[in-house]
This record gives structure tokens, C-alpha cells and sequence, in this order.
């Protein structure tokens, strides 16, 4: 167990003025990206990551952290203004937030799309600062049976819940495996699958493959759509009521129970892998407008839909971390990034993380909480000004997001090659997702491919190669049992699914 | 789109196949002793997304294509993208990386003078100043 002195030397570190700093930087980057439509802060992440690695690991995490918490605020810019969301999260909150724009109140929908946020992502920080420690300690009972079981039940749920088929979700975690497996064998050291080319020896580089899966391809997306053309933002009529405004504290207080509500699933969710921040915002969004006295008013303007999907979207970034910190398995493409990111910078996430860096961990803590505060005041001062930015030409934005891929994958890799592998899995990734095959999978299964085949060799050696021996792990075994139970259901939910929509 | 998703299953089952058949036995290399053999992951996988593939063939969902003309327009981009790679290869960022940046914004439809400049001047000495000088790390 991580001892007092650990955990407040950890904070320690992290509240210095040069932390400060930089989770300034990446929460008014991340919500300066976050208000560019189809932007993001998972692709603003993905092409930060390489520009950090001059830096100490909390600064540099921090700053990470920093720009995944602000670009969740600044997604909502976007949808409120314009009702299209900068992020897949905040389309829930363009239900309410645009038709209040449209009556003249931009600013009261954006700050209470702000303060809803931040009181959903505080909540979930504390559940994480809270619950992981002793997790990792369950956690450390595991041994590579129970590991591998684990990833096994991680990869049927995740193949069953992101996307329409659990079969394309199978072939796209087969596959990232396979890709994984690109390098030396875990066991033996021999090279596998290299073609010739030692540079990939150590494996396909990881900033390569994230920043050409997840920013490059969206790019590549994005760009046959624009028409060098500017979406313009709505035009709105000041009402001239200083309440317009503004959120009243007494408007603020009458939304309590859907941000407690829309935290509590926020959470949940997102200390499950594979259902993000979307579905968490959706699911809150429904619940709060079935409980509601007034339903009718849902979709016209009413606060408490924004407090209901800002606060579950913004409550998933926090517990995202619980699966990632305690077993070391990352529930979505954020998370995976920012294993990444761990890796890079020295740490290596999974149960044995708070004992061996347990300082590290909770200087991260501190560094969360700081973002969530510094997030609050860069909105109510930046919010003005992100409106100018959701004006930019997307001819301008995606010229400069590729030079920055370009240049941070190159100075990550250290050369050219790095860059053709980057663009590989750009076009690779854009086939995918145009043929309906998840990236998300992919990338997951492409990050826990080593660990799972180190984990499978490890049980094997304990096992002396008699896997029926899974028996006596009733943990293991459960997993499995879990995994073939998931698998079935997802395989009848989609065949009823297929059922529906041909009747 | 049933026609999608049976081409994209007839490609992985030939991808898997070929994977199990063919690339694995002749890239992958033999080792005895030890617990688990460089070749079994990649051959367990290669033979699922075979499998997958061919369930999808038989089984195919409804997702929905992106029109041919948008993938082929993506094309196009991804070639640029290739050359302009090629380019800072030979020329380096200082010079590929503006001609790059006026390449890719002319494809999208920008011919605003003004917006032109910011992304073919501004932005790459902007990222010039920041890797070369503020990190002081190497261009490509």
C-alpha cells in the first residue's frame, strides 16, 4: 500500500508553479482544439505526445492531461454554437445547448456546459484518486492466467460494444494483435514478420501507428469533405439581460441531482472499457429528460440537458484511468493514448504502478485536479474567444495538423521512416473506418498485443503447457466464462438488431 | 451495404490466408524449445481474421460505404501526402514542408490570398520556432 508520506510528496510535486504552467498550456490548447469541429483532444493528444518527450514525465503528463480535459470543455463551443459538436461527446449537449444559443443565450449554454463539465470530472477524479490504489492491490493477486483471461474478456467486450458487428470488432482486434506481434518475439528475441527492415526490430513504433490511425486518418476524412469554404458560427441577438449571460448560482444549485446523476454514470462507464464518453452522455441525457416534470421542454433550450451530458461526458476522463492505472488495460483511444504517453515518459501502468511510481501517480493526481480548476478559469476567460476559433478555415487547420503530424512523428521516430509507417496506417486506418472496422479496437488490441502474448507464454510455463489447468483459477476462469457469456449475448443482440431493421 | 462488407470479408479471408499459408512460414522463424513458438500468435490470429472473414461473406451487416468518390478523393490526398514525404526526403521540411502545406490547402479549395500565406509562411516557421529553436530538436 502506497504509504502517506508517498502520496503527499506525489501532490508535492505536482502543485509547483512549472507544473502550472504547462497544464495551462495543454487546457487552453486542448480546449482551443477541442472548439475546432472534428478536431479533438484525442487528435490533439496524438500529435502532442511526440512534442513532449524533451520534458520530465509529470510536466509532460500533466500537459497531456491537460489537453484531454480542456478539449472536452471546448467540444461544446462548437455545438452550441453551431450544433456541431468538436467532439463525438458533446452531440448530446448540442440538443439543448443550440436551441438556447439560437434564444439569444450562447453564453449561459456555454458556462453551463463549463461548470457541468468540471463538477462531472472533479466527481470522477476523486472515485479515481479514491478506488485505484486499492484496486491495484486486488489487482496485484493477479497472476498471467488471470492477466491473460482478463485481456481475453477486454477484447469480447470491447468487440461487442463499439460498432454494429461483433465480427468486424473480432477482425479488428485479431488484426491489431497481428500488427502488434510486428518486431521480436517476446520469448525468444528473433525477429518476426520485419521484412528486412531492423528498424521495426523493437516493433512499429507507437506514435506512428496512433498518430497515422487516429489523427491522419480523420484528417484524411475530413479534407475530401471541406470546400475551403468557413462554417460560419449562428448569428445571435443579445437579449440585453445580464442573466442571459450568465448562470445563476440558484440555476446552477436546481441542477444538482442531474449532475450527480449524469457524474455517477459518467463514472461507471467509464471504468468499464469500450463504452465512451458518448454513450455516458446519451444515456444521462435520457435518463435526466425521462425523471423530468417537464420532458416536453427537452431539445428547446432547457439547462438541464447540458448539465445532464456535459457532466457524464467530462465524468469518464477521470475513471477512463481506473482500469489503465490498476490492471493496466486501457477502456478507449484516449486512454490508450495516454499508456502511451506513461510508456514514453518511464511509467509503466498496471497494479505494480503504485508501488514502484507510486510519487509519480499521485503527482498525476495532482495534476488532475489542478487541470480541472485551471479548466474552470481558462473557460470563463477563453470561451469568448473559442467562438472566434470555431470561425478558422478548415483549409488552414488540417495543412497545419499535418505538418505538426509530420514533424512530431519524425522527431518521435527519429527519421523519415517513421513518417511513411505514419502514413501507412493513415491510409489504413481511413480504409477501415470507411469499410466499418473500429480503430478503437484495433489500436486497443495493437497496444495489449505484446502484454497479452508475454501473458499467454508466462501461463503456459506455470501451466507446463496444459492450459486445462485454468481450472483451478477461479478468477480465470470466470473471465472466461464472462467472455463466452458476452459473446453470445452480443452475437443475439445483433442478430436481433440485423432482425429489426430488415422488418 | 452488403457488397462492402462481403468485399471486405473476401479480403480477409485472402489476407488471413495468405498470412497462415504463405507470410508467416517464410517471415516468421522457427525455434525450438521455450513455451510458446515466435509463429503461434501471428498463425492463431491470421487463421481468426480468416474466419472472421468468411462469416462476414456469409453474414454481412448493414454498414454503410463512404461514396467511391470521397474514398477516391482521400486517394489523392494520401498521394500528395506521399509525395510531399518523398519531397522533405530529398529538400528537407524548410522547403518541402511549405510547398506541402500550399499543395494540400489548394486541393481543399482555399484561394484566399491571406488565409494562403498564413498556412504556406506563417505556420511552418511557426513550427519551425518551436522544434528547431524552443525544443531544439532536428526537421526532418
Amino acid at each position: 500500500m502506497v504509504d502517506l508520506a508517498t502520496i503527499l510528496a506525489g501532490f508535492g510535486d505536482a502543485f509547483t508553479l512549472y507544473n502550472l504552467a504547462f497544464v495551462l498550456l495543454g487546457v487552453t490548447l486542448g480546449q482551443m482544439v477541442g472548439a475546432v469541429p472534428g478536431i479533438g483532444p484525442i487528435m490533439a493528444m496524438a500529435i502532442a505526445i511526440p512534442f513532449t518527450f524533451g520534458l520530465d514525465s509529470l510536466p509532460a503528463i500533466a500537459f497531456l492531461v491537460g489537453v484531454n480535459k480542456g478539449g472536452l470543455v471546448g467540444g461544446a463551443v462548437p455545438a452550441v454554437l453551431m450544433n456541431t459538436p468538436g467532439t463525438p461527446d458533446a452531440a448530446a449537449t448540442a440538443l439543448d445547448g443550440h436551441p438556447l444559443a439560437k434564444q439569444g443565450k450562447p453564453l449561459k449554454a456555454t458556462k453551463m456546459a463549463l461548470f457541468s463539465s468540471i463538477t462531472g470530472d472533479t466527481f470522477s477524479d476523486i472515485v479515481l484518486i479514491t478506488v485505484s490504489a486499492p484496486l491495484a492491490i486486488l489487482a496485484l493477486k493477479m497472476g498471467p492466467i488471470e492477466v491473460a483471461a482478463l485481456m481475453i474478456f477486454a477484447f469480447s467486450i470491447l468487440a461487442g460494444l463499439i460498432g454494429n458487428s461483433l465480427t468486424k470488432g473480432v477482425i479488428a482486434a485479431a488484426f491489431g494483435v497481428l500488427v502488434a506481434s510486428v518486431g521480436q518475439d517476446p520469448e525468444h528475441y528473433t525477429p518476426r514478420l520485419i521484412f528486412g527492415y531492423w528498424d521495426v526490430f523493437d516493433g512499429l513504433p507507437l506514435p506512428a501507428v496512433a498518430i497515422g490511425m487516429l489523427a491522419m486518418s480523420e484528417i484524411l476524412h475530413r479534407m475530401p469533405l471541406a470546400h475551403g469554404g468557413v462554417q460560419s458560427a449562428i448569428e445571435t441577438n443579445d437579449t440585453g439581460n445580464p442573466d442571459d449571460r450568465r448562470v445563476t448560482w440558484a440555476e446552477y444549485w436546481s441542477c444538482r441531482f442531474t449532475l450527480l446523476r449524469g457524474a455517477t454514470i459518467g463514472t461507471i462507464l467509464g471504468a468499464m472499457p469500450g463504452i465512451g464518453s458518448t454513450a455516458a452522455a446519451f444515456m444521462s441525457y435520457a435518463m435526466t429528460k425521462a425523471s423530468s416534470k417537464e420532458p416536453e421542454t427537452f431539445g428547446k433550450g432547457n439547462i438541464q440537458g447540458i448539465a445532464a451530458s456535459e457532466s457524464a461526458n467530462s465524468a469518464v476522463v477521470g475513471s477512463n484511468l481506473i482500469p489503465l492505472l490498476t490492471l493496466g488495460i486501457p477502456g478507449s483511444v484516449g486512454a490508450a493514448l495516454i499508456i502511451s504517453a506513461f510508456m514514453i515518459h518511464g511509467m509503466q501502468p498496471g497494479p505494480l504502478l503504485f508501488e514502484s511510481q507510486g510519487r509519480l501517480v499521485y503527482g498525476l493526481f495532482g495534476a488532475m485536479i489542478m487541470a480541472n480548476f485551471v479548466n474552470l478559469w481558462v473557460g470563463q476567460v477563453g470561451l469568448r474567444i473559442w467562438v472566434k476559433v470555431v470561425s478558422a478555415p478548415e483549409s488552414i487547420i488540417f495543412a497545419s495538423a499535418i505538418l505538426l503530424c509530420v514533424v512530431g512523428v519524425s522527431m518521435a521516430t527519429s527519421g523519415l521512416f517513421g513518417v511513411a509507417i505514419m502514413l501507412i496506417f493513415a491510409v489504413l486506418g481511413y480504409l477501415m473506418t470507411s469499410f466499418g472496422y473500429s480503430l478503437v479496437i484495433f489500436i486497443i488490441a495493437f497496444f495489449l498485443g505484446p502484454r497479452f502474448e508475454k501473458s499467454i507464454a508466462q501461463a503456459l510455463a506455470l501451466t507446463n503447457n496444459d492450459l486445462t489447468q485454468v481450472i483451478y483459477s477461479p478468477v480465470a476462469l470466470a473471465l472466461l466464462i464472462l467472455s463466452a457469456v458476452s459473446v453470445v449475448w452480443f452475437l443475439r443482440k445483433n442478430a436481433e438488431a440485423a432482425r429489426a431493421e430488415t422488418a | 451495404m452488403t457488397a462492402a462488407d462481403r468485399a471486405s470479408g473476401v479480403f480477409f479471408v485472402l489476407f488471413g490466408l495468405a498470412m497462415y499459408f504463405r507470410v508467416n512460414p517464410t517471415y516468421i522463424e522457427t525455434v525450438d524449445g521455450g513455451n510458446l513458438a515466435p509463429d503461434t500468435l501471428p498463425n492463431v490470429m491470421a487463421l481468426v481474421i480468416a474466419a472472421c472473414g468468411a462469416l462476414l461473406v456469409v453474414k454481412p451487416s448493414t454498414h454503410m460505404m463512404r461514396s467511391p468518390r470521397l474514398i477516391a478523393r482521400a486517394g489523392l490526398y494520401s498521394a500528395v501526402l506521399a509525395a510531399g514525404t518523398f519531397a522533405m526526403s530529398h529538400f528537407g521540411f524548410e522547403i518541402a514542408g511549405p510547398v506541402l502545406a500550399l499543395a494540400i490547402m489548394w486541393l481543399i479549395g482555399e484561394r484566399r490570398p491571406l488565409w494562403l500565406a498564413g498556412g504556406v509562411f506563417v505556420m511552418p516557421a511557426a513550427t519551425w520556432f518551436l522544434v528547431a529553436q524552443v525544443l531544439g530538436r532536428a526537421l526532418p
